[in-house]
This record gives C-alpha cells, sequence and structure tokens, in this order.
C-alpha cells in the first residue's frame, strides 16, 4: 500500500512539474485545467448510510434542456453563459440514464417516474405497476403492484415526503405514494373499477398512514367534489360532495393553500398537505402568491428533518416539461432556475456526510440547437455571428439559405412549425427579430407541426452527492436509481 | 368544465347577462367613444396580451386605461369554437393541446375574446395575427356555445 501511495505522489509531482513546464501553463484555461484535476484527485468515496436522501427531478430536463438553461441563467447573472455552473454541476459524480419505458423508446413521465421510484422499468402511463398490465385496464392490476420508496423508507423509520410545482397528482410525485393502471385516473376512476383508488384518494390515505409526512403542489380540484369551489373560486373535479381536503383536515393534516398559509405551517411534525392551485402551479415568470419550489424544499426538509430516523424527499420541478411541451424556452429555462435555486437549497440544508442528494430528469424534449453561433448569444434569441478578432459575438445575426435569422434554440417538433395547414402543409419561416425572440412568450419555431411538442428518447443526466453517490456512474439505466438510493439507505 | 364553457377574466361579480349575440347597441357606444378616444396602441405597437392581466389574473392598469378604445392586440386564434362564428378566442401562445400536461383542453386564464366585424374565416392556431378592436369590459355570456368572457374585443378585424 505505502508503494502504491509513494508512487502516485511522484507521479503526480511529475505530471504537475511537467505541466509547468509547457508554454500554456500561464494561460487561464490551462490554470482552471490544472484545478479541475488537483480536484478530481482529491475526490473521496463516501461509503457512508444514507441517513436522508433526497431526489430532484427536473421533468423533461435532459442534456440539451439543461444546457439551454445553464447559458440563460449565466447571461442573467451577467456572463456569456456558456461557463456557468448550475447548482447540481457541480456536484463530484454524475452518470447518463437511458430513460425508455418497456413499450416506448419515448418514454412518458409515469413509466419514468416508475423506474426511479419502484427499481423497475414499466409500460408508458403507468404508475407503481409492472409491465404486466395494460395501461386504463383495472381488470390487470391483480398482483402487478410495486412498491415505491416513499413505502420502504416509511416502513423503515423514516418520514418521507413530496414537492412538486405540477399537480401532486401528476405522474412524476404520484410515482411516490400511488398504484395506477393510468396516469390520468387522478381525480376518479373508470366505472366498474374496483381494484384501485383514484390517484388523490391514495395520497390522502398515504397520509393518514403515515407514509407521506408533507405533500405540496398544485392539483387543488382533484380533491374537491365538482359541486364545490375552492379557495380561489375554481370548481372541483370529483363525484359531487366528495372533499378529501376536509377529510384530510379531520384526520390531523394541515392544509396550506396559499403563500401566507404556506408561511405559517407547522414545523412540528404535523403531516402538511399543501395545494397552492387548481390545477399546475404557476410557471416562475408568473407566479404570484405561492412559494417557490426552493421555498417548498426548504418547509419540507425542515419537517422532515424532526424524524430521528431520517427522511427521504421526493421534489419534482413539473413545468419545465410544460413550458417545453409549448415550445416556449423562456418558461423553460426559469423554471429550471426556480429548480438549481431547490437543489442549491437542499444542499444548503444538509449534511453530505449523510445525505444523499440525486439530481436527475426523467425524459428529454425534441429540443435542438443550431450553428455557428458567436460566445454570449442570448440562448432564448438570435445566433449571432463568432468574432474572429474577440471573445463575445459580433452583434450580427447569423442568416440561414433563406436570408432570414434564426435563434440559437429551436424545437424539431410542435405548435412552433414553419409548416402551415392553410398552405397544405408548405413553410415559409416567418421574419423574426431578436425583440421577438427574447420575449417572453415567443414560441421557438420548429419543423414538425403538432399542438404540443414531444418528449424525446435521449439520454439524461444524473447529478449526484453523498453517501454511495460513486455508484452513479458511467451510462445506465433509469430503474438503477432506486436501487443505488436503496444501497445507500441500507448500507453497513 | 367544457373548454367551450371557459371562463375569460376575473370572477365575476355577478351572474352574467346572456345576450342573443354581441351587444350591438353596447358596441355601437363604444364605437362612439373610440372616435373621441385616441388610439394609443396603434400608434405605439400592439398590445401584449398578457399586459391586459395582472400577475393574480385581474385586470391590468393598462387594460382599464384602454376601455371603449380601440386597440391592437398580437396573439393566435384558438381553434373556433363553432363554424361559422363571429367571434374567437385570441392566445398569447398557441393553443397547444398537451396530452402529458392536462387529462382534457383547457383554457389558459389569460386570454381575450374577439367579436368581429365579419364572420370568421379560421386562421391556423399557430400563426401569429393582429386584431384590432374596441376593449370592452364587462360579464357575456355567448348563447350559441356558452362561452362566457369578461373582457372582449368587439367590432374588430383581423389579420
Amino acid at each position: 500500500m505505502f508503494q502504491k501511495i509513494t508512487a502516485a505522489l511522484v507521479g503526480l509531482t511529475y505530471t504537475t512539474a511537467l505541466a509547468h513546464e509547457l508554454s500554456q501553463a500561464s494561460n487561464e484555461w490551462f490554470a482552471s485545467g490544472q484545478a479541475a484535476l488537483q480536484a478530481a484527485l482529491a475526490k473521496q468515496v463516501n461509503t457512508n448510510t444514507a441517513r436522508n436522501m433526497i431526489i430532484l427531478i427536473s421533468d423533461g430536463n435532459g442534456v440539451g434542456t439543461n444546457y439551454a438553461s445553464r447559458l440563460w441563467a449565466g447571461q442573467q447573472a451577467g456572463g456569456y453563459g456558456e461557463d456557468h455552473v448550475q447548482a447540481h454541476e457541480a456536484f463530484p459524480n454524475l452518470a447518463l440514464v437511458k430513460t425508455y419505458n418497456t413499450n416506448a423508446q419515448t418514454p412518458d413521465s409515469a413509466g419514468t417516474g416508475t423506474a426511479m421510484m419502484s427499481g423497475i422499468k414499466t409500460k408508458a402511463g403507468i404508475v407503481g405497476m409492472n409491465a404486466n398490465v395494460n395501461r386504463g385496464d383495472c381488470a390487470t392490476i391483480a398482483g402487478n403492484t410495486v412498491a415505491t420508496m416513499n413505502e420502504i423508507m416509511a416502513a423503515a423509520g423514516k418520514a418521507t415526503g413530496v414537492v412538486s410545482t405540477a399537480r401532486i397528482t401528476h405522474a412524476t410525485p404520484a410515482s411516490a405514494y400511488s398504484h395506477s393502471v393510468d396516469r390520468n385516473f387522478e381525480a376518479r376512476v373508470p366505472k366498474g373499477c374496483t381494484q384501485q383508488a383514484d390517484i388523490a384518494t391514495q395520497l390522502i390515505e398515504a397520509m393518514k398512514a403515515g407514509t407521506i409526512a408533507v405533500a405540496m403542489g398544485g392539483g387543488r380540484r382533484n380533491f374537491l367534489g365538482k359541486d364545490l369551489t375552492d379557495e380561489e373560486g375554481k370548481s372541483g373535479r370529483r363525484a359531487e360532495g366528495e372533499n378529501l381536503i376536509a377529510a384530510a383536515q379531520a384526520n390531523g393534516i394541515a392544509y396550506v393553500w396559499d403563500q401566507a398559509t404556506f408561511e405559517a405551517l407547522p414545523l412540528d411534525g404535523t403531516p402538511v398537505l399543501g395545494l397552492f392551485e387548481a390545477s399546475h402551479m404557476k410557471y416562475e415568470a408568473d407566479r404570484s402568491d405561492e412559494p417557490s419550489l426552493a421555498e417548498m424544499t426548504a418547509a419540507a426538509i425542515k419537517m422532515l428533518q424532526g424524524n430521528y430516523a431520517g427522511f427521504f424527499l421526493q421534489v419534482e420541478a413539473g413545468r419545465v416539461d410544460h413550458a417545453n411541451h409549448g415550445g416556449n424556452l423562456a418558461r423553460v429555462v426559469r423554471d429550471q432556475k426556480a429548480f438549481a435555486d431547490a437543489v442549491a437549497m437542499a444542499d444548503a440544508l444538509t449534511d453530505d456526510a449523510d445525505t444523499l442528494i440525486v439530481v436527475t430528469a426523467d425524459h428529454e424534449h425534441a429540443i435542438a440547437f443550431n450553428g455557428y453561433c458567436g460566445r454570449g448569444s442570448d440562448i432564448l434569441g438570435l445566433c449571432m455571428g463568432i468574432n474572429s478578432a474577440g471573445v463575445e459575438h459580433t452583434g450580427k445575426p447569423v442568416t440561414a439559405s433563406d436570408d432570414k435569422p434564426y435563434t440559437v434554440a429551436g424545437y424539431l417538433n410542435g405548435a412552433g412549425s414553419v409548416l402551415r395547414e392553410d398552405m397544405n402543409w408548405a413553410g415559409v419561416r416567418p421574419p423574426l427579430t431578436q425583440e421577438e425572440a427574447t420575449d417572453l412568450d415567443y414560441v421557438q419555431q420548429a419543423l414538425i407541426p403538432r399542438s404540443s411538442e414531444t418528449h424525446s428518447g435521449e439520454d439524461v443526466a444524473i447529478y449526484a452527492k453523498g453517501p454511495w453517490a460513486h455508484l452513479f456512474d458511467g451510462t445506465i439505466e433509469q430503474n438503477v436509481i432506486f436501487h443505488v438510493m436503496l444501497h445507500a439507505a441500507t448500507a453497513n | 368544465m367544457k373548454h367551450w364553457q371557459a371562463r375569460i377574466g376575473p370572477a365575476p361579480a355577478q351572474e352574467p347577462s346572456t345576450v342573443p349575440h354581441l351587444d350591438r347597441r353596447n358596441a355601437l357606444n363604444l364605437t362612439a367613444a373610440a372616435l373621441v378616444a385616441p388610439s394609443l396602441s396603434l400608434a405605439d405597437g400592439p398590445i401584449r396580451l398578457r399586459d391586459l392581466y395582472d400577475r393574480n389574473g385581474g385586470f391590468s392598469p393598462l387594460a382599464r386605461d384602454h376601455k371603449g378604445q380601440r386597440v391592437e392586440i398580437a396573439g393566435y386564434m384558438a381553434p373556433p369554437l363553432k363554424a361559422n362564428a363571429w367571434f374567437f378566442v385570441l392566445t398569447k401562445m398557441p393553443m397547444a393541446v398537451c396530452p402529458f400536461c392536462e387529462t382534457e383542453a383547457e383554457w389558459p386564464e389569460d386570454i381575450l375574446a374577439v367579436y368581429t366585424k365579419r364572420q370568421v374565416k379560421p386562421v391556423p392556431f399557430n400563426v401569429k395575427i393582429k386584431t384590432r378592436g374596441i376593449l370592452a369590459f364587462g360579464a357575456l355570456r355567448d348563447p350559441e356555445t356558452g362561452f362566457l368572457s369578461l373582457i372582449r374585443l368587439v367590432d374588430a378585424t383581423y389579420g
């Protein structure tokens, strides 16, 4: 052992000395490269038991979407953007993830959520059940439900929670606590389906049973009968007379619904149900009178930290996906920035020694990037020329063969299609200015006409730190995430 | 809620009046008001649809300041609710139907009813248009579609 360490030190010294003799040694990039090398050499594995685990999922934030968000956040901070580091990008461990569902090359969030939370791949549209079921067919349910990480950790004595900016009954958060043969059974099941309850009912039952200690997100309407209106005057979606919020409160669960009640929520171990919108919570760009994802994450951690055996928490940025579906990159990057802020918050409130933090996405979208753009081109705006005599772009838009400029980012399909139904699906790209392209409501140009832009099957990344985070390495199947988390929680 | 029953604008204080068609008398009054009021937005460029609303879903000061005035507003024509209609819904972004976001088609909150001078000739939902008309407020339920609006353009043209 001593000889190996000595040899390593000699090698390191030689490498460092050699590096400093090179003509480029005084270059700032060379220096930062050497610093990165030293940081990598100093990495140590953490084989502690994970007392706490947090998985933060940015829905639809594949490698490409994450790239756009990195540049936007960096540009908002006053830089060029390309060199910006989002909170999760500073984590020491990284892997790529294959996201397909058992029956779908292009995955959906129900199948991917089940992979991450239950350790098995399943069909698209299925939550908490294996691939033996057929979507929507309750008769296929018997014997095919699978345990979720929240259920497993709760049984082991940990407090668990789920937080999302989507409806709390939406596919990804639902994968933490429910078992549904169709992700759309949020407020009701089809007539004759006696094998499962709807997803909202399953959440309340999980909270009453102590499996879920805190649940916050949108989706108030799925807990109220259609004859009832919520605090903001919006109607419920359940059968008349049903009120799951009242039922929760009757069972000692605290209920919060706006910023004021959120700020007054109890941190004494009382279970908390937070429902801040009738449907999804607002996009970060439009947010008003409801907490940010970072605020909800902080509140959930503080609530769960009181449990002596630790906690498990799933956090989802649910609307990165929705803005991508709309082809509206301006809202994608703002919601992803809110997600990165939540990651930073989770990191700040926990200790690497005993808390595993996993940051990932469930799937990517049909987003793509044009070239050749100069440094600092606005990631939402036009691709500007490369300045051969300097660093920052020329300020002159690059034009295509049609003599029109184009944006840095676009989508392969979606509502931004340049093909027009009233022109027999022929197309001409409309003229475009920087002001139009950087508007909050701008929809990026796309090729294939679709009402809603699609997911893609492209890999997503995992960024991890804490106990056993080093096991996230290489290119892995998505269900492996569950197995690493389970190992981290039970090792030693 | 069926999509054609969607409400545009903040919740009404009372049940809206139901009119057989666009209230022509009100429209005429509004037209007269527009003749004496300068059309600020036409000179300044189109109003953005989102600027008609505040962050809490209420009407913005800009919207209230332009009440009764002829304004130009940019947006997208949502797929018409019925054939041969005399009104359509303007959205700030293309009216996408996202099966992974919603279990059924839903209207966004910041939309605008546009009652037109002539029968609507549909424009694809993802082609940007500019509408010009008189900005009017008050609950109005379209009797044929059940569509309830609290803010709208009347006597409108588009292109």
